[in-house]
């Protein structure tokens, strides 16, 4: 009781301070934090691609379950991922749950194969793939939705450097 | 009554690949496109009725007791139980997942279980390893016609690519890598290629535009979705040799979905797997209520099945698709879709 008597007490301490921060802002240009440089914010974005790669990689990859199937067999282009629409409930996990949830139920049960630690850098970079492929789609948690990818004219359907398959 | 055996049905194909006849690239012209006369106008030679079956898109790996044999098998037992019984069974590729000769001998082993006469073309997934050498050893030429109680049967080989390997100096394992992707965006644009293209227009070149005409691929004969090779890029050459017939029925694998379409002509029907079904992809179908219902991943056979063609004597059709589980198809495809 006393503890989370506290945590209340932090978090609207916090609140405050953002509130006070919010004050500053407005009018002036007045930022907490310098944005990044360009070189600086090339090179986030460079390792936010080379995750989505990664992710491309496991996802057309064999090696995540035992019976010789991937992800793309049945989600070319991460579609039927829906990424905008997570969290919802799923039937086959019986609760709300995340996309990496999901994941990593497909997994275990389609793909016959052990489940990724959730915070492991695979499950990011897999996450990031699928949400990738479904940039610019209108979050919409709990929307039934069967595949609203984005189409995909050439290449891998993301910016890189490598011109190979994978 | 005709009795027809297996030996009479292999015996019907031997035109395949003899035409080295040279004809010109002949270019899509907007009639293709757009349709003259159309598919309800069609008065074509009245026919003896019968039923035929398709199976299609395996996809079996080299492991053993694999969910996917079992899956075919469930296929080839539904098309046996089928009353009436099919006089064949059309098969439009993807025995195998990787071209492996293995895989293609399992599929062979559970296709041979029919108990009528069968027919194959090759998909992808069946010939980049060795170029469909393993595949012509056990299933013959790619690319065959035959004749059946007044009907017309055409199958091609619709995967060809141009040679995207040698340059990139891949390993044939690394080739079929490649090309079992389906998002593949360095393999370039299936087609059936110029000598296909000269032997189809020999081998319909004598024939009555009254005769009622089949003709399967594996991919679609439409754009579709190009980006998945949910289309063959010289396809509207194909239709301009096929557009003196008053109807022709197109029927084809790979998009492991319920799709249909009607170009000119020709009546087009995509077909179920046996293996796994594929989510629509993001474009506007041509006819929207004529498709599957969502899939329960959880069911390892929904959005998957059979396939009978019911053949009147005027040259309707009906395709039944006979799907695994109860609730993958609306009400509307569940009667049959007319062809």
């Amino acid at each position: 009781m006393k503890s989370t008597h506290l945590i209340g007490k932090i978090s609207v301490t916090v609140l405050g301070a953002g509130a006070a921060m919010a004050l500053l802002l407005g009018s002036n240009d007045v930022y907490a934090k310098k944005p990044p440089s360009a070189s600086d914010a090339e090179d986030q974005r460079n390792m936010l691609m080379a995750a989505v790669k990664k992710g491309d990689d496991l996802w057309h990859s064999g090696a995540l379950g035992t019976n010789g199937l991937g992800c793309a067999n049945c989600h070319p282009d991460a579609a039927a991922t829906n990424p905008h629409t997570w969290p919802k409930y799923q039937t086959n996990l019986g609760k709300v749950g995340t996309l990496r949830d999901m994941i990593n139920w497909c997994i275990a049960v389609p793909l016959q194969g052990k489940p990724l630690a959730l915070d492991s850098t695979e499950m990011v970079a897999m996450e990031a793939y699928a949400t990738y492929m479904h940039r610019g789609i209108a979050i919409a948690p709990g929307k039934d939705e069967q595949n609203g990818g984005v189409p995909v004219h050439s290449g891998p359907g993301y910016p890189t450097g490598n011109d190979g398959n994978r | 009554m005709n009795k027809f055996t297996r030996r009479d049905f292999l015996g019907l194909s031997f035109k395949a690949g003899a035409a080295t006849m040279v004809t010109g690239m002949v270019a899509p012209s907007v009639g293709s496109l757009m349709g003259l006369g159309g598919v309800a106008e069609a008065s074509t030679k009245k026919i003896s009725p019968f039923t035929f079956a398709i199976l299609t898109d395996s996809h079996l790996y080299d492991i053993a007791n694999h969910k996917f044999d079992s899956q075919l098998a469930k296929g080839v037992a539904d098309v046996n139980n089928m009353n009436p019984r099919p006089d064949f069974v059309l098969y439009a590729g993807d025995i195998g997942q990787s071209g492996k000769e293995a895989e293609l001998a399992k599929g062979k082993r559970i296709l041979d279980k029919l108990k009528v006469p069968y027919k194959v073309i090759p998909g992808e997934h069946d010939y980049y390893l060795d170029m469909g050498k393993a595949w012509r050893g056990m299933f013959g030429d790619d690319h065959w016609s035959m004749d059946h109680k007044g009907v017309h049967i055409i199958g091609m080989n619709s995967i060809l690519v141009p040679d995207f390997w040698t340059l990139k100096g891949l390993t044939p394992e690394e080739r079929m890598s490649y090309m079992m992707e389906l998002e593949c965006h360095q393999c370039g644009a299936w087609g059936v290629h110029e000598e296909q293209l000269a032997w189809l227009a020999a081998d319909v070149k004598n024939i009555s535009p009254d005769t009622p005409v089949i003709i399967m691929t594996h991919s679609p004969l439409w754009d579709y979705y190009p980006r998945w090779n949910f289309q063959t890029f010289d396809a509207p050459q194909i239709r301009d040799i096929l557009r003196k017939f008053d109807k022709v029925m197109s029927i084809h694998g790979h998009v492991h979905q319920v799709v249909y379409n009607q170009i000119g002509n020709i009546v087009s029907s995509g077909l179920m797997s046996t293996s796994w079904p594929w989510p629509y992809p993001p474009v506007q179908l041509p006819y929207p209520d004529i498709k599957m219902n969502r899939v329960d991943p959880g069911d390892f056979e929904d959005g998957m099945g059979a396939h009978a063609v019911m053949l009147k004597e005027n040259f309707d059709g009906v395709m039944q698709y006979r799907s695994f589980s109860a609730d993958a198809l609306p009400d509307n495809v569940k009667r049959g879709v007319k062809l």
